[in-house]
């Protein structure tokens, strides 16, 4: 059995209208986050990995099974959607029972269960109401609890965090990061930049229903030549440290912090920057710290997409 | 089927039935169901009141009378012949007549009508000018005839109209209408085959459907022999095989929602619009009687007429197009009926098995 996430030269149309085109990816264990603006296509490649849709060109298997059987491959996916219906006339928990009883689970085992995956995201006391009367959050908890309930090895959550409040969000992100430390594959989709880059391992960069980048994000950072490295030194002397920095030929811009106590510098070569910094701190420049300014996925977003709708 | 898949089918079907049954989209289906029903028990008070009246009729006779008494009246009889034998009639009405004769002058003609019962058949004697006419004998249960009406009753309406809209509301509500609610994500996200989720909503479809039929079924029998008296009721079960067709006509309910079932399964995969499949299918069934041989074999109606106890004769007199609608003129066997009808259920069940491992989630284009 493979152990990844595999898209071979996958395409997706609607008609005329593209959803997603030439996607290449091998998604490791971890959170990957699938980021881009709306109609990017960041659904339609989730929905592409579940096998709710199937692809106009190319293959997909999740850990080594065609996205075209169900009933092997839903035993090791869950997924949230971002679909807002439910079966009709269900409570809380009958929705997360039925589900598992569909998977064929017995009767006895499916309510045990279902009442846990309701307590992981603390819906218990909402559990016997109808979903119909669920607020927003609630709904996306409950929606998280079917994906989570049957304990998948790989969980696909489409904007999972929207709707909850800011103490539910931080639930859920350390229920993302136990799981992704248990060696699952989290594949989360989000505009919410900030979430993003605390959270993810990996992220995939998606436009107008092109990859545009993959892979960690300082290493994405690192491929991207054409906008030079920020760095942000933190010594006793930033004046002193950008006059010497300034006379190398790689140093675009050097400007001091507001607090007076660093430097923002930019480089169009990091590699030799970094050895310039050993040179100086021997000179006597107490540095207290350097730390990349720009590697985050924010930078990077707006690097290769732009800033358009996206939520910092 | 193995043990797994035969478990997530219970539990499609439990979560299918909940929704079909209670569905407020689907009451209509109930009040279809229920129109027959409606019909007979009408048609079973009507009766009843009539009974009632003829047992009145006895009762104010002179003597109680019995319908050796009733037939024993013939045309010719004096008006003193006719009450010797009957008594007094309870009921009468008399009128006069001026008839123009040749001689072009009027001639009084003196009408009479009497009506004597048994307390279960009526007798009508008309007598002019104080001799018997002419002579009717109205029985209390023609079944033979009973048995033509339901049988009419059951073969142009509730097959065709009933079943068929029902089975429509029903089997193309189980996909399509999911799509429309924009929930048939919460099954295809399940780890289960297509096409096993296909035969769980199938098999709740049916039981959903034959629950509602055959109970309006049994209940339009037993309103249609609610007005029948023990004597009555026996010789319909037992000598006018009223058990048997009853029987029959509950199995032929099961076979037309089989087959309209698995029709509008796959129509409800296949179409958007439930309108276009539905006249189709009604304008095929329809000309039906029309068609070649070997395209009548095509269709669910065919097959379901041969099954039918019961032959609606044609009268004397009818167009010919009406009459070739009402007569079976190419019946099949029953078994040969039975596995025809279940051969286009088959053939539509494949095709939905394999139009629903086809199916995306794709709300926005509804």
């Amino acid at each position: 059995m493979s152990d990844r996430i595999v898209f071979e030269d996958v395409s997706k149309f609607y008609g005329e209208i593209l959803g997603v085109n030439k996607v290449n990816l091998s998604i490791p264990p971890g959170i990957t986050s699938l980021v881009g603006p709306n109609g990017s296509g960041k659904t339609t490649l989730m929905n592409l990995m579940t096998g709710l849709v199937k692809p106009s060109r190319g293959r997909i298997e999740v850990l080594g099974i065609a996205t075209d059987d169900p009933e092997k491959m839903f035993r090791l996916v869950g997924y949230s959607t971002q679909f807002d219906a439910f079966p009709k006339g269900l409570t809380g928990f009958q929705f997360i029972y039925s589900y598992l009883c569909i998977a064929g689970m017995p009767a006895p085992e499916a309510e045990r269960t279902a009442w846990q995956a309701i307590e992981r995201v603390n819906l218990v006391d909402a559990a016997s109401r109808k979903v119909a009367a669920y607020s927003k959050g609630m709904r996306q908890r409950i929606r998280l609890a079917q994906a989570l309930a049957h304990n998948p090895k790989v969980l696909v959550l489409d904007e999972p965090l929207n709707g909850l409040d800011p103490l539910a969000r931080a639930e859920m992100i350390a229920l993302f990061r136990a799981s992704a430390a248990e060696g699952c594959y989290v594949i989360i989709s989000s505009h919410i930049l900030h979430e993003v880059d605390v959270i993810s391992d990996q992220v995939i960069l998606l436009s107008n229903g092109y990859v545009v980048a993959e892979g960690q994000i300082q290493t994405v950072r690192n491929e991207i030549q054409e906008h030079p490295t920020q760095i942000l030194v933190r010594c006793d002397r930033p004046r002193d440290l950008a006059a010497r920095l300034f006379q190398s030929e790689y140093m675009i811009e050097a400007s001091i912090h507001k607090d007076g106590r660093g430097v923002l510098l930019k480089t169009r070569d990091a590699d030799r920057f970094y050895l310039a910094m050993n040179e100086l701190a021997l000179d006597g420049i107490q540095i207290e710290s350097i730390a990349p300014a720009d590697d985050d996925v924010l930078s990077v977003y707006e690097y290769l997409i732009g800033n358009e709708e996206v939520v910092r | 089927m193995n043990r797994l898949w035969w478990t997530q089918v219970k539990a499609v079907i439990r979560l299918e039935l909940r929704k079909t049954f209670f569905a407020k989209r689907g009451l209509w289906i109930y009040v279809v169901a229920a129109l027959p029903v409606a019909l007979f028990v009408v048609y079973a008070l009507v009766m009843a009141n009539q009974h009632h009246r003829t047992a009145n009729i006895a009762r104010q006779g002179d003597k109680p009378l019995t319908y050796q008494d009733l037939l024993a009246v013939k045309p010719g009889m004096t008006r003193q012949q006719v009450t010797d034998m009957l008594g007094k009639p309870p009921l009468n009405f008399h009128w006069t007549e001026d008839r123009p004769t040749d001689s072009g002058a009027t001639e009084k003609i003196q009408h009479e009508e009497y009506r004597y019962s048994d307390g279960q058949n009526d007798l009508y004697v008309a007598l002019s000018n104080g001799e018997v006419q002419n002579i009717r004998i109205e029985e209390a249960y023609n079944l033979g005839q009973d048995a033509i009406m339901f049988a009419g009753v059951f073969q142009f309406f509730f097959l065709r109209l009933a079943i068929f809209f029902g089975c429509l509301g029903i089997f193309m509500n189980l996909f399509r209408g999911e799509v429309l609610d924009k929930s048939l994500h919460f099954y295809f996200l399940s780890p289960i085959r297509r096409d096993v989720l296909m035969a769980g909503k199938f098999l709740a479809g049916l039981l959903a459907t034959c629950t509602i039929f055959v109970t309006s079924e049994l209940l339009q029998t037993a309103a249609f022999m609610w007005h029948f008296n023990d004597r009555a009721l026996n010789l319909y079960i037992y000598q006018h095989h009223g058990l048997e067709h009853a029987a029959i006509y509950v199995g032929v309910t099961i076979l037309a929602c089989v087959g309209y079932g698995a029709f509008f399964l796959v129509a409800g995969m296949l179409f958007r619009n439930p309108i276009v499949p539905a006249a189709a299918a009604l304008i095929w069934e329809g000309i039906n009687p029309f068609l070649p041989s070997i395209l009548k074999q095509f269709s669910v109606i065919y097959y379901l007429k041969s099954l039918c106890p019961v032959e609606i004769p044609v009268s004397p007199g009818t167009p010919g197009l009406f009459a070739l609608l009402i007569s079976n003129a190419d019946p099949i066997s029953p078994p040969l009926a039975i596995i025809g009808i279940l051969t286009v259920a088959l053939i539509a069940l494949f095709i939905s098995s394999v139009q629903v491992r086809r199916m995306e989630i794709n709300y926005t284009s509804e």
